[in-house]
């Protein structure tokens, strides 16, 4: 009875309430909303009016409007990535000409915590938003390395210039120890960032699950999203961030937005690109007579013995210089490298309003390599549809289709070996023809290879509002990926016997997520917001193969598994995945009037790989910030927009161990007694100790805009600790077992960020110039290693050739070289030291060092350099990584230029040593490289940087050129001009005038000029080692002509 | 309303909790990881074949019996003009213990025989790190097993383990010892009286949990029993009388104990000479432990793995051409002191050729049974690789009874074995001690049990008992053990090789 009462009264309440209202005057208002920085109309800008705000219109495709209201009230102008504009209508008003102001201010975006939208005032984490008109302009078939240098503390090195492969990106430091790989061709585990694109979480790493320097069948799934098709990407760092994502955060968390439809009118806009891959600056060789007469002179000057003048008449591609086969001056980089033309083709349409709206994005996307036989193509088509019938009811879905094709030749990806042997063969043979040339020519031009991969993601979510402030929601994905892999070598390329190799595998993962939260204001004061969720995954995965060599010809490109004599090898690969995931995590956050905020959030992670005895890993976070600007005694502060505090702590502890560690795996062994046998696996003895990898991280923040945001800028300090880091013990073989997997490794990094930008004119201004420049300083020290090890771990280089071991010490940087040390070149044979001893000179292997040698550091004093003579050296990680950009507009020009640079950094230079190396044997037939531009000694009494470089004669026994030395140690600092845009948007009359609505033309360049102090070729284009190998995929230079078209 | 949604939602909450396991509860399919092993009979029973497997493919890299029970006592020589007959020198090698020759010499036309597998220890630790692995998890509890059964397999899982010891001792002296399931750790060599010791306490604490033999046939001899477990401890317990003299009788009173329970079982028993074919093929009564290998499951057994493949030609080997003579024979004077002439003995007979011959005419048939005629297939005859024989033990007990001074005893078991080859029972002469290990010679002959017998009598000093005495001094260094592999001390800063070998074998 008394609800009955209490309900009539306030029905009664509300009546006269709105009769009051309608007793003011209703008043038609009209005018335009424009642009500031086009001039030109804005459509779809929604005009709120009253308390609380009420949408009462919109503006149509001209930027119009005409909305009915009160007399006097005020018109709030709203339009995403704009200033809002209030306009107070003055009695008897009737127009309106409003201009919109970019926002600029970061405090206007929004971030998303734990796949929910929160303000970033009152957000405790760190993280930087980069929007889509920082990655528009230049056509890249990887969307990630348009984020290199754009965001503090995110490093990404574009390591290969590989179509469609990813370089390696990493948030604040080192998480691994795990070195695969010998040589040159040693590789560091990737620990990519969890990318979750529309809220669906994405393993960016997948095709490098076969190895490092292998890159699998398949494509990253980042090389399957156009760029045009990103609103947004938010780049998570510190562990307030990530810990809601739990494990698969561990390594920092990126998130994409893909664009949603957003125009009353249904709309179409065109994006093309045309552009163009040159390849960098070859190796410069010397052609036809010069090489003979180079070689001729190098063997004829150092030869020691007579059979070395009598080999000479024996290398008849020397002296035979009247034979056609050897009278050549072939360019053979020429062959294999090449400039390409390519484009890209986006269409999008999309319409519609709050209440429903779609959008489809069909691409195309097509890029040659600069090697030869190597390219990329993509065909996309993504849809997506918002639908809220009421303001309780969200529903959204999207259907992401996409296929990728990449054409890897002979090559691995990363790797192209047989391009970088093979450019290095003499200029005096003939070049290559199908049935005259060297096998790894043939291969590299010859192999057909398809590699693709055809991904389609279904994605449904749904939010009810149950309560005001408390809403459900919830999110079902499935994801599936069919990789196949196809490769013929022709016969001529593989010893005479063609070969077909097959691979198809496929993986699905199924994801569900639901999510309750419960916002809610007391007294205008105290803000709260809870959130509750739970995740399931289900992974599926299996690939097989199959090989069949010795087809009957090269036009026979099969049967495969036609039966077991025609197909050898394959069958179902180890990698057939079955795993299930499943979380849950609570978020609770309070603020007191956006002052003071308290993030609190805890997640558990439970999976089916880490055993049912202790399957949950727990991450707590804790963040809190204090909004300084909004106390009373700074209120008065005119050039404070802003200022906060920020503080965090949190957990992300991921299982690294899988059940065949903690319980070993048992193996089919054979038979015995007519009985089959199962043994345990030797390899590695089962440790059921083994830790999950737990990284907590604290980071301290501050952020502040000063000048009405004129100048923004945020600092970070961060400590980051990765503990119980996995680490392989070799055991002794009286256990039986190989190794024993430990926790006893941990890492910390430490590090500041800092992020600035400048816009030094006034709003008045018709220029719009921005300046923003961000750094990060990380340093990463390795805090422990197994007990047994006493502090110094050396991971010996098993490639006899290289034996550029690491090493690892505690508290020293994690990745440090182990070398010997070049302390320069004897300058004569005076120089080299004597044992007083024996009387004996410095010497190794029974050769004795004379001028012109290296003076390697003999580290133990007894006069013979052999392998204890190393020692540490450099840091294979950088220290410093940032960016730098400028944006200038001007009416309808826009100037974009994007840098980034990497500093401190060692790189070992084993191109510019192969460079020497190639110098080793003038009998081979490989191509001469002119040395003149180098320091290299020639006579007794230079002093020289490099050694004598044409003493092949003692070459083996001295090794001058060894690549286990620090004469290759080079500083890999750079500063790079990733990208140049201008850009001119045609007034809206020009283009009515060709029938468009919108027309934006521009050029661009990307990867244009690298400064650097190192002499090699390209200080990126190495491995996350440092090391420059010579086989690696050159990272080209591409010139883009691009338009912008809109209907 | 909202109390409900609330309550609702954590009684969901509370649900899924439960739920969850089975959701992660993921078999995987491609995997056998340990959690899900050990699950019923099967599958122990496949691990108690798998340590037989590993342990044989030590056996199998080699010519293991001869190379470290025969040959070493130098009494074999090998025949010229044989097929590789150069290769076939490595007897003469280890006649006079010259193994650093035999593993690193130059030229080293042995190199086929894989002697080098000898000095690496790494598959007998894989046996007892797998046996150690059985005993955790069978005591930890195996569903399905009943208690009878699962103390059974401990005691299997024990013996194997301690086998593996026994093997290691007897090569290399003092070694690694542990018991505990994933041992990890680097472990320093321990006095091998005292892991023979420790052997025979973890041994002795199973024993009387072991069947004395299988009803299925196909089991008899090729799985542990009680019998194996006693044949064993009488091997430790003799082993340790003869280097831990202070000890002895002790040992001697164990021995003589446990031949006695073994006896009086009646489980097994010696087979008549003229089936001799039938101990030979294994699975036999007379069989306490072996490793059994079989044409018809296909096993694969190296032809220089058996000791019959030096002492046997046509028609025992085939082809003809290839198998004219014997790759090596026991010199003449060997045979003779030990099957005297004079003396009748069927097993003269019944496992020799020309066994006075001193030339490759000499054939060994006590291997030559079960010849697997098959064309001219270059294989040696089907046999098992024998462990443990029920003769062996009842000389062994002889032995134990005759140096505790029990003739009369020692007399009886040494007859038990000679009425069985017609030989004439021992008529009292001279020491029965001696003649206890004589009959063992002539028993035992090709078995890889006489080096053994040698260097824990003692008598390997002596030149009258063998053609290649050590002297005490090389004995205490070790020269009767073999080289250790350098890779033992790879992380293990606790490990040190037999000196004896890094100081030139001399």
């Amino acid at each position: 009875m008394r609800k009955k009462i209490l309900f009539l009264s306030i029905l009664f309440g509300c009546l006269t309430f709105s009769d009051l209202q309608a007793q003011i005057k209703k008043v038609l208002v009209k005018g335009v909303v424009i642009e500031k920085a086009t001039n030109l109309g804005i459509p779809g800008a929604t005009i709120l009016s009253g308390t609380p705000a009420k949408v009462i219109g919109s503006t149509d495709n001209k930027g119009m409007f005409s909305v009915s209201v009160d007399e006097g009230s005020t018109l709030v102008f709203h339009f995403v990535g704009f200033n809002d504009a209030r306009v107070k209508l003055k009695p008897g008003q009737t127009s309106a000409n409003v201009i919109l102001h970019e926002s600029n201010s970061q405090l206007d975006e929004v971030v998303v915590r734990g796949y929910q939208v929160r303000s970033k005032e009152t957000s405790t984490g760190s993280s930087t938003t980069i929007t889509s008109k920082d990655i528009m302009d230049v056509p890249v078939s990887n969307v990630e390395q348009l984020l290199q240098g754009k965001v503090a503390g995110l490093n990404i090195q574009v390591n290969t210039g590989a179509p469609g492969f990813r370089g390696t990106s990493t948030i604040r430091g080192l998480n691994t120890l795990a070195v695969t790989g010998n040589g040159s061709e040693s590789f560091l585990q990737p620990t990519s960032p969890l990318y979750v694109i529309d809220g669906v979480p994405i393993d960016a790493d997948k095709a490098a699950e076969y190895g490092y320097n292998q890159q699998g069948p398949g494509v990253s799934p980042l090389s399957l999203i156009p760029q045009e098709d990103i609103a947004s990407l938010e780049v998570l760092k510190d562990a307030q961030a990530t810990s809601l994502y739990g494990s698969r955060g561990a390594y920092g968390v990126i998130i994409i937005t893909t664009k949603r439809g957003n125009s009353k009118i249904p709309r179409v806009r065109y994006t093309s690109n045309f552009f163009m891959n040159t390849p960098p600056k070859l190796r410069e060789t010397l052609g036809g007579n010069a090489e003979r007469n180079s070689k001729i002179n190098h063997i004829l000057s150092n030869a020691l013995t007579q059979e070395d003048f009598d080999r000479l008449s024996k290398t008849y591609f020397l002296t035979d210089s009247l034979n056609d086969y050897y009278n050549n001056s072939t360019n053979w980089q020429g062959v294999f490298y090449q400039n390409t033309f390519n484009q890209s083709h986006n269409l999008a349409f999309d319409g519609g309003d709050e209440k429903f709206n779609y959008k489809t994005n069909v691409g195309y996307f097509s890029e040659t390599g600069v090697v030869k036989n190597t390219g990329f193509d993509r065909y996309n088509m993504n849809m997506n549809m918002e639908y809220n019938p009421t303001p309780k009811l969200k529903f959204f879905a999207s259907v992401f289709g996409s296929i990728g094709k990449q054409n890897k030749g002979d090559g691995v990806g990363l790797l192209q070996r047989g391009v970088a042997e093979n450019g290095q063969t003499s200029s005096l043979l003939p070049g290559p023809s199908f049935f005259q040339s060297t096998l790894g020519a043939v291969s590299a031009l010859k192999t057909l290879n398809n590699n693709d991969s055809r991904n389609i993601r279904a994605n449904i979510d749904v939010k009810y509002q149950l309560l005001p402030g408390l809403w459900a929601a919830s999110t079902l994905s499935y994801d599936f990926t069919s990789d196949n892999e196809d490769t013929f070598t022709p016969a001529a390329a593989n010893r005479q016997f063609a070969r077909v190799y097959s691979f198809n595998g496929r993986s699905s993962n199924l994801y569900s997520r639901s999510n309750i939260s419960y916002a809610k204001t007391f007294n205008g004061k105290h803000n709260i917001f809870a959130n509750v969720f739970n995740e399931l995954y289900k992974v599926t995965g299996q690939s097989g193969i199959i090989v069949q060599n010795k087809t009957a010809n090269d036009q026979l490109q099969g049967p495969l598994g036609f039966d077991g004599y025609y197909s050898t090898g394959g069958g179902i690969l180890t990698n057939f995945k079955n795993a299930r995931l499943a979380s849950f995590a609570a978020a609770f956050s309070y603020d007191y009037m956006k002052k003071y905020v308290i993030d609190l959030s805890y997640r558990l992670d439970g999976s089916s790989g880490s055993g049912l005895e202790n399957p949950y890993a727990k991450n707590p976070s804790i963040g809190l910030r204090w909004n300084f600007n909004k106390e009373e005694w700074l209120k008065e502060v005119e050039w404070l927009s802003y200022g906060a505090f920020r503080l965090s702590w949190g957990r992300n502890v991921s299982p690294t161990a899988n059940l065949s560690n903690i319980y070993g795996l048992y193996q089919n062994t054979g038979t015995y007694n007519n009985n089959p046998t199962m043994g345990i696996d030797y390899g590695q003895v089962p440790n059921p100790k083994l830790k999950p990898t737990t990284t907590s991280q604290y980071n301290f923040g501050f952020d502040a805009g000063l000048f009405e945001s004129k100048v923004e800028l945020n600092f970070d300090a961060y400590y980051k600790k990765v503990d119980n880091l996995l680490f392989s013990s070799g055991l002794s073989n009286s256990v039986g077992f190989g190794s024993v997997l430990s926790n006893d490794a941990g890492i910390v990094n430490y590090g500041y960020e800092l992020a600035v930008t400048v816009r030094p004119l006034p709003t008045s201004s018709p220029f719009n110039w921005s300046i923003s420049v961000n750094g990060a300083i990380n340093r990463d020290v390795l805090t422990k290693l197994p007990a047994e090890y006493n502090g110094q771990y050396i991971r010996f280089d098993g490639d006899a050739n290289s034996l550029q071991h690491l090493v690892y010490r505690v508290g020293k940087n994690t990745m440090s070289n182990y070398l010997r040390v070049n302390q320069g070149v004897y300058a004569t044979t005076e120089n080299v030291p004597v044992d007083p001893a024996t009387g004996l000179t410095y010497n190794t292997g029974g050769r004795f060092f004379q001028g012109g040698d290296p003076i390697f550091k003999d580290v133990n004093g007894d006069y013979v350099l052999d392998n204890r003579d190393y020692e540490i050296s450099g840091n294979s990680q950088p220290v410093v990584t940032g960016g730098l950009s400028t944006n200038l507009s001007y009416k309808g020009w826009g100037l974009n230029v994007y840098g980034s640079f990497t500093l401190l950094r060692t790189i070992l230079n084993n191109a510019l040593a192969d460079r020497f190396r190639i110098m080793s044997n003038p009998y081979d037939l490989r191509a001469v490289v002119p040395l003149d531009d180098l320091d290299t000694w020639k006579k007794p009494g230079d002093v020289t940087k490099y050694p004598y470089a044409y003493d092949y004669a003692r070459y083996g026994a001295i090794q001058p050129f060894r690549l286990d030395q620090t004469l290759w140690a080079e500083q890999g600092s750079y500063l790079k001009f990733n990208s140049v845009t201008l850009s001119y948007m045609f007034t809206k009359k020009l283009a009515k005038r060709i029938g468009l609505s919108n027309f934006r033309a521009y050029i661009s360049g990307n990867n244009l000029i690298t400064f650097s102090p190192y002499s090699g070729p390209n200080p990126e284009n190495v491995t996350a080692l440092g090391r420059d190998a010579s086989g690696g995929y050159p990272v080209p230079r591409t010139y883009n002509f691009g338009m912008n078209v809109e209907f | 309303m909202k109390k409900y949604i609330v309550c609702s939602l954590l009684l969901l909450c509370g649900l899924s909790q439960f739920s969850c396991k089975k959701f992660l509860d993921v078999t995987p399919l491609d995997k056998l990881t340990g959690n899900n092993f050990y699950k019923n009979k099967e599958d122990v029973e496949t691990v108690i074949y798998d340590m037989s497997r590993n342990f044989f493919t030590k056996i199998n890299a080699t010519h293991y019996a001869g190379a470290v029970g025969e040959y070493r006592a130098g009494e074999v020589k090998h025949q010229l003009n044989t097929s590789l007959a150069p290769a076939r020198r490595f007897v003469e090698v280890l006649g006079k213990n010259d193994l650093l020759q035999l593993l690193y010499g130059n030229p080293m036309p042995w190199d086929f025989y894989n002697f080098g597998t000898l000095t690496d220890w790494t598959t007998y630790y894989q046996v007892i790190q797998s046996a150690n692995i059985l005993v955790f998890n069978l005591e930890q509890g195996i569903p399905t097993l009943s208690d009878k059964q699962t103390k059974q397999y401990i005691g299997e899982a024990k013996f194997i383990r301690c086998l593996a010891y026994f093997y290691l001792v007897r090569l290399y002296g003092d070694v690694p010892y542990y018991t505990k399931a994933f041992y990890s750790d680097a472990p320093p060599r321990e006095n091998m009286v005292s892991v023979f010791n420790k052997c025979i306490v973890d041994l002795k604490g199973s024993v009387n949990d072991m069947q004395w033999t299988f009803s299925d046939p196909a089991l008899k001899g090729v799985r542990a029993s009680k019998g194996s477990v006693i044949a064993l401890l009488m091997n430790m317990n003799m082993w340790n009388a003869g280097f831990d003299g202070a000890n002895a009788s002790k040992y001697w009173e164990e021995t003589a104990r446990l031949g006695d329970e073994l006896i009086k079982s009646g489980a097994y028993k010696l087979m008549d000479l003229k089936d001799w074919n039938l101990v030979m093929k294994g699975r036999s009564d007379e069989s306490l432990f072996e490793f059994y290998r079989s044409i018809n499951y296909n096993d694969a057994v190296n032809n220089f793995a058996s000791i019959g493949d030096m002492f046997l030609h046509y028609p025992y080997k085939r082809p003809q051409t290839s198998f004219q003579v014997s790759f090596a024979y026991f010199k003449a004077e060997y045979m003779k002191q030990i099957y005297p002439e004079i003396e009748s003995d069927k097993r003269k007979e019944a496992w020799f050729e020309n066994m006075y011959a001193n030339d490759g005419d000499f054939i060994m048939q006590k291997y030559g049974q079960n010849v697997y005629a098959s064309g001219n297939q270059d294989v040696n005859p089907d046999n098992t690789f024998l462990v443990f024989r029920y003769a062996e033990s009842i000389l062994l007990c002889a032995e134990a009874q005759a140096n505790l001074g029990r003739n009369a005893e020692a007399t009886t078991l040494v007859n038990m074995v000679r009425e069985r080859a017609e030989a004439a029972p021992y008529d009292g002469s001279g020491s029965v001690k001696d003649f206890v290990f004589l009959e063992r010679s002539r028993e035992l002959i090709g078995e890889g049990h006489h080096y053994f017998d040698l260097i824990r009598t003692k008598r390997i000093l002596s030149r009258s008992w063998t053609s290649n005495p050590l002297t005490l001094d090389q004995f205490n260094r070790g020269g009767w053990t073999w080289p250790i592999n350098e890779a033992a001390r790879n992380n293990n800063p606790y490990m040190t090789l037999n000196t004896y070998w890094l100081t030139g074998g001399k």
